[in-house]
């Protein structure tokens, strides 16, 4: 078989070089390799008429065993296949087309359909159709699971082809599947991403390490027969980037519930009075065991805005990882409204947090202190926060609360962090920007000022006689 | 006039270091912040900063040990998962 796609290929592209390069050639010598090979699609990039003249095209089938069974005895339903087009049927159907078939075959090979490949279900592919498939191979019937699933008519090529599989008498159903898969350049079989399946799928990723997960090992350890190294790759590229996006919104969003539960204590706080004394606040800034934080609009009680720095094991806003991926397989899901809001998400299932949590448990902490970017890390930050958090709400609807707050304007760029890793430069230096651009702010904290006099008599021992000194 | 320009100046510097604060800085980093971003000598912020300390006692010492355990739940939770990782492979 190895041998014959590039061939197939070939043909199927030279087809019309082929045509071409006859039309042009002066020589009548068209028609002598076409009866030979199928299509006469040789290797018509010879555009020297002798050149096809020369070539042996018999050659060619050295490899392959026109006669015999190129493959092993794959029960192949022809059923399967009825989807296919006549390329890939011809190259599948060989499989389950007996050996009488091959007497046909040399007969078909001319025949302008793509017979070099495989042997034996030519007859089945030159009048491909479903009708004839019966009628051709009647050898076909031989094998009862064939028949059976050709009973079922061209339904779902999935269920055919776990019938098949399973039919085949433990007969290589995997490889049946699989090398359905790879024989057709033109036709994946279309796997249904079921919940169950994305489960199983995601703790095979999970045991793997999500980074580390191979698509071949992830088959391995779901052990379905009916997937492909192929699908499993897509999906997991998908599911991958999916998971991402995710946590980066997630991460966006706690970042903003933080900072606006943050100012809005701090800033009611601080607003107004500055002798509110900091220790409703200052406590917090500890790790009190975080109830899940109430991450509506309405800032909650003051005490709550100091995120525990150790966000990791923490149940926050795990939520968003819930969302809905893959989408399209939650028709059967609950129909419960998406707590959060994100506009792209359907609706988080119950389901899916199963999905995600159960890795989510085991992911490490990537942050190391230095880390920059701000909106990164946070984006790692909760990947491993457990039970989802009802209700995020997104970054917009932050946005409107904090002028609400009076402390926090819009032009506070960085976010509060509040995670035990360095923020990011940048949102460093805005900060900083924003308090000397305007000293007017209240103070996020509201700690109570230095007495002046302890300041500057400090100073003036460390040598510093004057502030603000003249040159910094 | 000297001491309200020398007021609102340590006034400033203690708005800079609560930000570094709620960023979670150390009063080092915070001193390389300041000088960084807004040119204060690292001498002024620690100074202030140690006044600072010295009004809000509980809130720093709080704010220290808090960082303390941060840094070792995640040091604890990094190893844990390099263990976790070594065991998958040795599993596999």
């Amino acid at each position: 078989m190895l041998a014959v796609s590039p061939l197939r290929d070939t043909y199927t592209t030279r087809d019309e070089k082929q045509g071409e390069a006859l039309d042009s050639s002066t020589n009548s010598c068209t028609i002598s390799f076409s009866s030979s090979i199928n299509g006469g699609d040789a290797f018509p990039d010879f555009a020297d008429s002798n050149l096809l003249d020369s070539i042996d095209f018999d050659d060619l089938f050295i490899g392959i065993n026109v006669d015999g069974d190129v493959l092993p005895d794959l029960e192949m339903d022809p059923e399967i296949l009825a989807d296919f087009s006549p390329e890939d049927y011809n190259s599948d159907v060989n499989t389950s087309v007996s050996v009488d078939k091959s007497a046909d075959v040399d007969d078909n090979v001319g025949n302008g359909t793509n017979a070099v490949d495989q042997d034996k279900t030519k007859p089945a592919e030159v009048e491909y159709d479903h009708d004839n498939v019966s009628g051709s191979g009647s050898g076909l019937d031989s094998s009862p699971s064939e028949s059976v699933a050709r009973n079922n008519g061209a339904s779902s090529t999935n269920t055919n082809t776990k019938e098949a599989a399973d039919k085949g008498g433990g007969r290589k159903s995997t490889s049946t599947a699989q090398s359905k898969n790879n024989f057709q350049g033109k036709r994946k079989v279309k796997v249904d991403w079921t919940p169950e399946l994305h489960r199983r799928f995601v703790q095979a990723v999970e045991q793997l390490g999500v980074d580390k997960a191979v698509p071949s090992r992830i088959l391995e350890l779901m052990g379905i027969d009916c997937l492909t190294r192929h699908n499993i790759a897509s999906h997991l590229q998908k599911y991958r980037s999916h998971r991402k996006h995710l946590l980066a919104r997630d991460a966006e969003a706690a970042s903003w519930s933080q900072r606006r539960q943050m100012y809005g204590s701090a800033g009611g706080g601080a607003t107004g009075k500055r002798d509110v004394s900091p220790w409703p606040v200052a406590p917090t800034m500890g790790f009190p065991p975080m109830t899940p934080p109430p991450v509506q609009p309405i800032p909650p009680p003051m005490h709550h805005h100091f995120r525990p720095l150790h966000v990791w094991g923490h149940p926050t806003v795990d939520q968003s990882l819930m969302h809905v991926w893959p989408p399209k397989h939650l028709p059967h899901s609950h129909s419960h409204p998406p707590p959060q809001v994100w506009p792209p998400v359907t609706h988080p299932p119950p389901p899916d947090p199963s999905y995600w949590r159960s890795h989510h448990q085991r992911v490490p902490n990537a942050l190391t202190p230095g880390t920059p970017c701000f909106p990164q890390t946070l984006a790692t930050a909760p990947r491993f926060a457990t039970p989802p958090v009802p209700g995020i709400p997104p970054p917009h609807a932050m946005y409107k609360v904090d002028p609400g707050n009076g402390s926090l304007t819009n032009g506070q760029s960085g976010p509060l962090p509040f995670f035990d890793f360095h923020p990011s430069k940048e949102s460093v230096d805005s900060a900083i920007g924003d308090v000397l651009a305007k000293p007017w702010l209240p103070l996020p904290l509201g700690l109570k000022p230095p007495s002046m006099d302890s300041v500057m008599m400090e100073l003036q021992r460390q040598g510093v006689p004057k502030v603000p000194p003249s040159c910094a | 006039m000297g001491d309200s320009s020398s007021a609102s100046y340590i006034h400033m510097v203690h708005h800079l270091i609560e930000e570094c604060i709620v960023f979670n800085m150390s009063k080092e980093e915070c001193m390389e912040a300041l000088s960084k971003h807004a040119n204060i000598k690292p001498v002024i912020t620690s100074t202030v900063w140690k006044e600072l300390e010295k009004e809000n006692k509980e809130f720093f010492e709080m704010y220290s040990k808090s960082k303390k355990e941060t840094m070792r739940d995640h040091h604890s939770t990094e190893t844990n998962h390099v263990r976790t990782t070594d065991d998958h492979h040795h599993q596999n």
